[in-house]
């Protein structure tokens, strides 16, 4: 039995699709920025922190990066309910989102600062820079230009990732397409679109992201070799 | 009195004894070069003046004042008047060769912007690198990077300038338009403390070799002296290693 494409069953819902996207977007911001500020703490602890702090953060990334986080964010919302502790399915997503990442950013931003060469801060205080002075044009400046290309592919990660939400019935872009998929059964044609949208999403962030590196950090890759 | 002053230095390095009872005096415009087996200190001498390891004991005096190690403002005093180029150039890789030439004299010194430009334009020329501006330190060669290191050091106006082996991690082909460049300044009348393994260029552009092993001088002449007719086995087995290559 041949299938006949209705795309117009798809197209009718895009308004709410979009809306979606705009969710997981969303999502993925705020899962970005929690775990790359909860994993700049946690990167600076593993490298410059006492043997004890040390061991907690190595505990904390070790936990976080060989569980799923599926099974996190199953926590997060059914069993600190237990303790009393309520979260709606949108914010034990985003918060499971933010612990996950900063396990991973914490390593990334870790790399980071292990890559600031001992031979330019010699030079810098041989040309008689003060600490701060030297946190600031070189630290700052060379951490960031070596993080940016794994933080950027992370980001795009985490807009692809924030469709674990729909197992929690959180109305991103892959909650809103179960929605529609379940009541129209155009299964197949919304999938499709809504692989088209995430494309559109991933590729305009790579191409945004790949433009300010190369412009502000120099590096090159990606989209844009 | 000389223009910079050695006077019983002594540092050390994790509980390591590096510098003995160091003596040197080096005139205005003199080029000194310091020769040695590797461990022998030479490099740990320079690293010690500009205040990277920390000395003991012992006092240095450069242009009449006498530097104080103690501190890290103290320091700066040591640091306004001289600067070091390293071996591995150690650029700053996320500046231009403009950023890295001009960001102490500004950023550091807070010298007038103009200036300080027009300045570096003129020390960029000088080392030949006067179209290059604007590249990034991974876009040049290992010899241009040098240059650069040479001309960001000489932006500060040092009135003592110390080069660390500075040809030694460069291809063969390189060493020489590094060279060149030192050769202009000793000429120029810079006052230079030189570690390098360039035995030939050693001879030709100082005023006097130092000899050191095991982080004491062993002994000092001119580069005839050193090289032709050398008072101590120990530099006299030296020389007659190096020469032989």
């Amino acid at each position: 039995m041949a299938y006949t494409f209705q795309f117009g069953q798809a197209f009718i819902h895009l308004p709410y699709l979009l809306g979606g996207a705009l969710l997981s977007l969303e999502i993925a911001f705020i899962a970005f920025w929690g775990g790359t500020v909860l994993g700049l703490f946690g990167a600076y602890t593993l490298v410059y922190g006492s043997r004890l702090l040390r061991s907690i953060v190595q505990g904390y990334v070790t936990f976080f990066t060989n569980t799923p986080a599926v099974v996190q964010i199953f926590f997060l919302f059914y069993a600190l309910p237990e303790a009393g502790i309520m979260l709606s399915s949108f914010t034990a997503v985003t918060l499971g989102l933010v612990l996950n990442s900063a396990a991973y950013l914490a390593d990334i931003q870790r790399a980071g600062f292990l890559s600031v060469r001992q031979t330019e801060l010699d030079a810098a205080e041989t040309l008689g820079m003060s600490r701060l002075q030297m946190l600031r044009y070189v630290i700052v400046p060379h951490i960031a230009r070596t993080i940016y290309p794994p933080l950027s592919s992370f980001f795009i990660w985490l807009v692809l990732g924030s469709s674990i939400g729909a197992l929690y019935g959180v109305e991103e872009l892959t909650g809103r397409a179960l929605n529609i998929a379940t009541s129209n059964l155009r299964t197949i044609e919304i999938f499709l679109v809504v692989g088209g949208i995430y494309i559109v999403m991933t590729l305009a962030a790579s191409l945004s992201l790949g433009l300010v590196g190369r412009h502000v950090f120099r590096v090159r890759g990606g989209l844009l070799r | 009195m000389p223009h910079l002053a050695i006077d019983g230095l002594n540092a050390s390095y994790k509980n390591l004894k590096v510098l003995h009872d160091i003596c040197l005096d080096v005139e205005r415009s003199e080029v000194v070069s310091l020769i040695g087996p590797s461990g022998s200190g030479k490099s740990t001498l320079l690293r010690t003046l500009v205040g990277v390891n920390k000395p003991t004991s012992g006092k240095v005096t450069l242009a009449q004042r006498t530097l104080d190690y103690s501190s890290a403002s103290s320091l700066k005093q040591a640091r306004d008047s001289m600067a070091i180029v390293f071996q591995q150039y150690n650029l700053f890789q996320n500046m231009t060769v403009i950023g890295n030439v001009t960001i102490a004299p500004l950023k550091i010194k807070k010298w007038q912007r103009a200036e300080v430009e027009e300045h570096a334009h003129s020390l960029l020329q000088k080392v030949g690198l006067g179209h290059k501006l604007k590249a990034y330190p991974d876009e040049l060669s290992g010899g241009q990077q040098q240059r650069v290191a040479i001309a960001r050091a000489l932006a500060l106006k040092p009135q003592l300038l110390l080069l660390d082996e500075i040809t030694s991690a460069l291809d063969p082909e390189l060493v020489g338009e590094v060279l060149d460049i030192i050769r202009g300044l000793a000429r120029d009348g810079m006052t230079m403390l030189i570690v390098s393994h360039e035995m030939g260029f050693v001879r030709e552009v100082s005023s006097r070799v130092v000899m050191m092993d095991q982080g004491r001088i062993v002994e000092i002449g001119t580069p005839q002296q050193i090289f032709d007719a050398p008072k101590e086995t120990r530099t006299r087995d030296f020389t007659a290693r190096v020469l032989s290559h």
